[in-house]
């Protein structure tokens, strides 16, 4: 149950960050601290508290826990790393044009 | 077991790797090397559908890969049943002829520009072979994060903007979609598209209303549905105009792909029935519908005009989809086949028309048809089919959309339509109308004379001409598009074809 509950924390956190924050910089922060959540969400429900993987021929595989979501929590990590990369790359090219990092001078998220 | 269908998604992987380093040494090199794998991988798409004939004829077509030969549920299979095979041909068929454009058409950084599109070729097969759900995402987060630099292409400042928020939109839908797969696998144990389908119904109803809603608004938010669609027009025209195309014509077709084979065939529609979401995404994708073309008539801009109308028309085709009866998704794939063709080919002309205009508001276009009539007459002619007039293909698939509108009783959404074509209607006469006033021409422009050695022209008009000539040819012999398309009708109709091919019972 904590652990919903931190995710929901988290996650809104990450999205409060987006709606509010006046800096692409920190809305990038708060994607990330989005996907954070999500990963901590993931690894701490599928979590049985059995021993680690990879198991050898004498234990049984219940009493091991599920390697499966660790596998795609790694590659969630790389997918969220090279977006925040892009993200940033993005951000300090604007910089160049408008030397801000303010979203309002872009428009915002909502109006286009 | 198939290997074509691996080869479908390594070979432009394996090509966006080659070509900077080809680069490097050579650019004749690295022209070769992207003619001969365009040409590749059509012709494997080709191989596919020429070797498999007589299965498709008698609607049995179904190919499997096990990667690393797990047998599913526990491995990631590959598939291809006609519903894949109709999204990855036109997939391949389009992507052929707008890279033949983009040779044409694109004059700088051409090196970065075809890694950027075979990547973006590999995400998309990937995502219409793919079984598996986590690989779904991960193809979803590669479209995002190769097309996301395209949108940047031009690096000024209204393309950066476009393309930061193109990313924060892509990326939050993509987080949407990673939690319905957390939720999936933690109740199901499973991520295979087959292995879901067959247990989803065991799930209680909240459960599944919650992974319902959570995959539906990552994919909203990709294909810029109503409450989402802010960041769609501003990427969909900041780019160059052939990736317009790319963005606007084929990977909003599939996000299309990802919707049906998410809610028809793994989730199933009966999800959506009992926990009353249809109703609601009908009604949602209509306003989408009405709002893209209310905003298309207030937009000043060309390409931005283009690119509302593709809301408006993807706002279609959900709303057509929901209702859920043979004719409607017939209408509904007729239709994904139809925008494709009419907004590739408005956006390979326009962008063509755009070389002759100091910008790209309605006032430039004054007159533009007299600099180069034949493209603009091309222009004309497709918009008419946007707007729905014979005998090009929009009026086919409007017709059936409304046919179906009808046939379910839903006489209100066949007016919404009906409405919609009417805004069309202005929108794009009010275009023909500025292009083809009377202006004086002057002597040539120097400046036009290097354009035309820059751009490759011949590639380019030869490229938008054909997109029209299919549009008209298509628009006359639709029908015999109804045999693939009822072939990939009975896929969605019946999800137990699909689980029982994957898991071979």
């Amino acid at each position: 149950m904590i652990n919903n509950l931190v995710f929901v924390i988290l996650f809104l956190l990450g999205f409060y960050a987006i709606l509010v924050k006046k800096n692409l910089i920190k809305m990038v922060i708060g994607l990330n601290i989005m996907e954070g959540a999500i990963f901590y969400w993931f690894i701490s429900i599928t979590d049985r508290g059995g021993a680690i993987p990879i198991v050898n021929g004498t234990q049984v595989a219940s009493q091991m826990n599920d390697p499966v979501p660790q596998a795609l929590i790694l590659t969630g990590i790389v997918i969220g790393a090279s977006t925040s990369a892009f993200l940033l790359t993005l951000v300090i090219e604007l910089n160049k044009f408008t030397s801000s990092t303010n979203p309002d001078q872009i428009g915002g998220m909502i109006e286009d | 077991m198939s290997i074509t269908l691996i080869l479908l998604i390594i070979v432009p992987l394996v090509t966006a790797i080659l070509i900077p380093f080809i680069d490097v040494f050579s650019n004749s090199a690295r022209k070769v090397l992207v003619a001969f794998a365009t040409l590749l991988e059509f012709s494997i798409g080709m191989f596919i559908i020429a070797s498999n004939f007589n299965a498709i004829m008698d609607n049995s077509f179904f190919l499997t890969y096990y990667l690393g030969e797990w047998i599913p549920p526990i491995g990631i299979t590959l598939s291809m049943d006609m519903l894949s095979l109709f999204f990855s041909t036109l997939i391949s068929i389009s992507l052929l002829l707008i890279v033949t454009y983009s040779i044409g058409f694109i004059g700088h950084h051409e090196g970065k520009y075809y890694v950027l599109i075979f990547l973006i070729w590999a995400a998309m097969h990937g995502i219409v072979l793919t079984g598996d759900i986590f690989n779904l995402d991960v193809f979803l987060e590669l479209l995002l994060i190769t097309s996301a630099p395209l949108v940047a292409f031009k690096r000024n400042r209204n393309g950066t903007e476009a393309a930061i928020k193109y990313m924060f939109y892509g990326t939050i839908g993509g987080l949407f979609v990673f939690i319905g797969v957390v939720l999936v696998y933690f109740n199901l144990g499973t991520l295979n598209f087959a292995d879901i389908s067959q247990n989803f119904s065991n799930l209680s109803l909240f459960v599944q209303k919650i992974i319902s809603f959570f995959f539906l608004t990552g994919i909203f938010i990709k294909m810029g549905v109503f409450p989402f669609h802010f960041w769609l027009s501003k990427a969909h025209s900041a780019c160059p105009s052939s990736i317009s195309a790319l963005l606007s014509g084929v990977i909003v077709k599939v996000y299309v792909y990802v919707f049906i084979r998410l809610f028809w065939n793994v989730i199933g529609f009966d999800v959506l029935v009992a926990t009353g979401l249809n109703h609601v995404i009908l009604v949602i994708a209509l306003i989408s519908s009405i709002i893209g073309h209310i905003m298309a008539l207030y937009e000043n801009d060309v390409k931005r005009m283009l690119a509302y109308s593709t809301i408006a028309n993807i706002g279609m085709i959900i709303a057509v989809l929901m209702i859920n009866t043979k004719l409607a998704l017939l209408a509904g794939l007729l239709h994904v086949v139809s925008h494709l063709l009419m907004k590739v080919s408005l956006f390979t002309a326009t962008g063509y028309l755009l070389q002759f205009t100091p910008g790209h508001k309605r006032a430039d276009l004054k007159g533009v048809a007299h600099k180069n009539m034949l493209i603009f007459s091309g222009f004309t002619i497709v918009a008419g089919g946007m707007v729905g007039f014979p005998p090009m293909i929009g009026f086919a698939s409007k017709w059936y959309v409304i046919k179906a509108f009808l046939a379910d009783g839903l006489h209100w959404g066949a007016l919404i339509i009906m409405l919609g074509s009417i805004f069309a209607f202005v929108y794009y006469i009010r275009y023909v109308i500025t292009g083809y006033k009377k202006i004086s021409l002057g002597p040539p422009d120097k400046f036009r004379l290097i354009l035309t050695v820059f751009y490759r022209e011949q590639v380019v008009t030869d490229i938008a001409f054909f997109f029209v000539i299919a549009v008209i040819v298509s628009g006359i012999f639709f029908k015999l598009m109804f045999g693939p398309i009822e072939g990939a009708v009975q896929v969605i109709q019946n999800p137990s074809l699909y689980i029982n091919a994957v898991l071979g019972m």
